[in-house]
């Protein structure tokens, strides 16, 4: 049939242009029958959602912090503006975050060389950090309230309170990741302890780089 | 008949309580649920347009929810915002991108299921009681009304996000072996895109509704009243009135929610016209990077609008510029539809009716959208019946034939049976010239009545032939609503039919969702993955049944033609 055999002539054109780009996957047309395709468990269980997944997750909260930075930096210009003092209270949560984020590497490197032990001890150490960072900050938000600086008082103020309470928010979910990586029995999932402590490891690192960011914003941008 | 020969084919309900049934974190249940809101929500929004139309003609009908308007503006203005928020996020955002999408697109390339089923089950219960608030805040009065309407806002971006998250991880890690990127339906790619833009647009709105809330709520000062009003133009702060803030507030929305309800309409209607064309995508590499372009350029005129409004002098003509540059994409676009149809062998199912009706609205809108592109033009033409009728036609319209064009294109695979053509040809025809005999009108009415393009007295001249226009539209507003009662009909008529024995695949379709059985078997493929061969549009014009799916290997096609 002539239809069939310019089915076969497009297709071959077709193999030659796809053949190249497709990244990781394998192109086309191995055998017939999709006998040979993967078994469906082992596409399940790849762990490659759950790396894409946070990095997506990633950028779609730096786009909320984004957004409400461009908001401080327009808003800044108006008059009702008064800069707020940071407490010098927050100098040492960053110390304390910082650490945190160490003592983090640390319990992934013990979980490499299959220490379970030294995993779960520098993950606690990891955890009390994060619980910590909270309480300092809250105690930061006392200090400013003390001197009569409230949410409502000034646009300024507003924006101090919106950050370092929606960074909070955020850092309260990192911690209840790390206390579910620490708690589950991994053993029946499709999941390794490894591949989610690393997962979480990413999240914890960018809730400490944004806090650095969301740190020099309001230090500099008073 | 041919069926597929699947054993572990389980109907849905066995076994399965009630409850794990209405929480199901199955993709193909969750996007029927997604499905049945915009159903229910579409009703409800055309009945409230019937309504805000009857009372434009003649104020003094007594109208449910309506009398006693003239002494309360605000409950015209909630009408018209119950209307646009059920029809916008209700119907426009969730059917042809979460209904649609959550459906097909593990089933167009050949996953079991979404990446992260619990979250998606969360998402469409976010959807569900941001629905909820949003009616809700309907009956409370005005100010508590706002403050309930901003929080089912934040909670839609919050279930949009995590849907976009899981629709973009879903198309990225689990596409079936042989599925590369340039093999990938061009739905796909349109509900990927989408799903990105979601992605950036929905967390600004959030933080943006995260602030006002502050703001009403706790008292703080993100955006200070006295200097929103500063930058309206002054006669919108003459009026002063509330609706008005209102409706600037949703403008903000508006702007981005164009392009997000769009895109994946884009998608489906290029699939479907190629599909009954029996030819490929014309220049489908162009397609792809023109879907892309529209979402890159969709993200900057609504920066645009979020960012900049009111600082920058030149910002009018930045807007301008941007919001005429999204013509490149849709010619793109335009040019692959005619090029794709013509000289096609065409089959004139409903389906592919609504795909071109689609085209053809989208045609109209754009036309006018070039006026209001342009920022010397648009202050005089704005903010009335010309705007009203443009993002109808090009927005509301042409993205609901879209969605009934899917419909009536997927309604085997969903529910395991076609519906009705001579009933769906008689709604399209009907709903076509409808549409037309409302928002062409509506242009007019726009330009003649309240536009400053007149001088006064000439505008007082016209102001008599204005009423008989806007009679004619109410009338076909009226006509319009009632041919839906065609599509209820043949919805549920065909809802009820038998569903055993139907063929995998009526539509002569290349794509992996036409190789299983319909409706979809419960776990989609089967133990076994499926594998992809070769692009998704191999059609050939010169006969029927000469096309070759992704899913056939090139020896089985040989032996088949052999």
């Amino acid at each position: 049939m002539p239809g069939t055999t310019s089915t076969h002539e497009i297709e071959l054109i077709l193999e030659k242009k796809n053949g190249g780009g497709g990244g990781d996957l394998p192109p086309a047309g191995r055998n017939g029958g999709g006998g040979d395709g993967k078994k469906r468990p082992n596409r399940q269980a790849s762990p490659a959602r759950y790396y894409t997944g946070v990095a997506i997750g990633i950028i779609s909260v730096l786009m909320f912090f984004m957004a409400l930075a461009s908001a401080f930096l327009v808003r800044k210009g108006g008059a009702d503006w008064v800069p707020v003092h940071i407490p010098a209270l927050l100098w040492f949560n960053t110390v304390v975050l910082l650490v945190s984020s160490a003592t983090l590497e640390v319990a992934r490197k013990h979980l490499a060389h299959s220490d379970p032990l030294g995993f779960k001890r520098f993950w606690l150490v990891t955890t009390v950090l994060g619980v910590v960072f909270l309480i300092g900050q809250v105690v930061a938000w006392r200090t400013l309230v003390k001197q009569g600086i409230y949410l409502a008082s000034n646009p300024a103020s507003s924006f101090f309170y919106i950050f370092t309470g929606a960074h909070g928010l955020h850092l309260i979910g990192g911690i209840a990741a790390l206390i579910y990586v620490a708690k589950r029995n991994f053993d029946a999932t499709q999941v390794t302890r490894t591949v989610a402590a690393e997962v979480t490891s990413y999240y914890w690192h960018f809730m400490d780089a944004l806090w650095l960011f969301l740190l020099a914003l309001l230090y500099l941008g008073k | 008949m041919v069926t597929y020969d699947d054993g572990g084919n389980a109907s849905p309900s066995t076994g399965a309580s009630f409850l794990s049934r209405v929480f199901s974190t199955r993709h193909k249940t969750i996007g029927l649920q997604y499905l049945w809101l915009s159903l229910a929500s579409v009703l409800v929004g055309m009945v409230l347009s019937a309504l805000l139309r009857v009372h434009a003609s003649w104020p003094d009908a007594a109208i449910p929810f309506l009398s006693g308007l003239e002494t309360t503006p605000e409950r015209f203005a909630a009408v018209r915002l119950l209307h646009g928020s059920l029809m916008v996020f209700f119907v426009l955002t969730a059917a042809p991108q979460l209904g649609f999408g959550n459906f097909l697109l593990p089933l167009q390339i050949g996953a079991e299921e979404m990446a992260f089923p619990t979250l998606n089950c969360l998402s469409l219960w976010l959807t569900v009681t941001s629905l909820a608030g949003m009616t809700a805040s309907f009956f409370r009065p005005l100010s508590q009304g706002i403050n309930v309407w901003l929080i089912s806002a934040a909670i839609f971006s919050l279930a949009a996000l995590l849907s976009a998250l899981n629709f973009c991880v879903t198309t990225i890690v689990l596409r079936t072996s042989g599925m590369t990127l340039p093999r990938m339906p061009v739905t796909v790619w349109a509900w990927f895109v989408n799903a990105i833009l979601s992605m950036l647009i929905f967390s600004v709105l959030l933080a943006g509704c995260t602030a006002v809330l502050s703001d009403r709520l706790l008292g703080s000062n993100f955006f200070s009243t006295a200097a929103f009003l500063a930058q309206q133009p002054q006669n919108l702060v003459r009026q002063g009135s509330l609706p008005v803030l209102w409706q600037r507030l949703f403008w903000y929305f508006a702007q981005a929610e164009v392009y997000v309800a769009m895109l994946p309409c884009f998608g489906i209607v290029t699939h479907l016209v190629a599909t009954f064309s029996r030819k490929p995508v014309w220049k489908e590499r162009l397609v792809v990077l023109a879907i892309c372009g529209v979402g890159v350029i969709g993200f900057c005129v609504w920066g645009y609008h979020m960012f900049a409004t009111g600082m920058n002098p030149y910002a009018p003509l930045v807007f301008s510029v941007l919001a005429s540059s999204l013509g490149i994409p849709a010619a793109f676009l335009l040019a692959s539809w005619l090029g794709t149809l013509w000289d096609g062998r065409i089959q004139f199912t409903t389906s592919v009716l609504f795909a071109i009706g689609f085209i053809s609205l989208f045609i109209a809108g754009g036309l006018s959208g070039i006026f209001l592109a342009r920022h010397d033009l648009s202050r005089a033409a704005v903010n009335e019946d010309f705007v009203i009728g443009h993002f109808h036609l090009v927005m509301g319209v042409a993205a609901t034939f879209a969605i009934l064009a899917g419909l009536f294109f997927w309604f085997p695979k969903l529910f395991g049976c076609r519906m009705n053509e001579t009933l769906g040809k008689a709604h399209f025809w009907l709903t076509f010239a409808g549409v037309y005999c409302i928002f062409m009108p509506m242009h007019w009415l726009g330009l003649l009545t309240q536009s400053n393009l007149l001088p006064e007295v000439q505008r007082v001249a016209v102001a008599s032939a204005g009423a008989s226009i806007r009679t004619l539209v109410t009338v076909a507003t009226i006509w319009t609503v009632a041919a839906q009662a065609l599509f209820v009909a043949n919805f549920f008529g065909s809802l009820l039919r038998t569903k055993k024995g139907q063929e995998n695949n009526p539509w002569r379709a290349t794509t992996l969702e036409w190789s299983i059985a319909s409706p979809a078997p419960e776990d989609n493929f089967g133990a076994e993955a499926p594998v992809v061969y070769r692009g998704a549009y191999e059609l050939l014009a010169a006969s029927l049944d000469e096309f070759a799916p992704q899913y056939i290997s090139p020896e089985l096609l040989a032996q088949k033609a052999r």
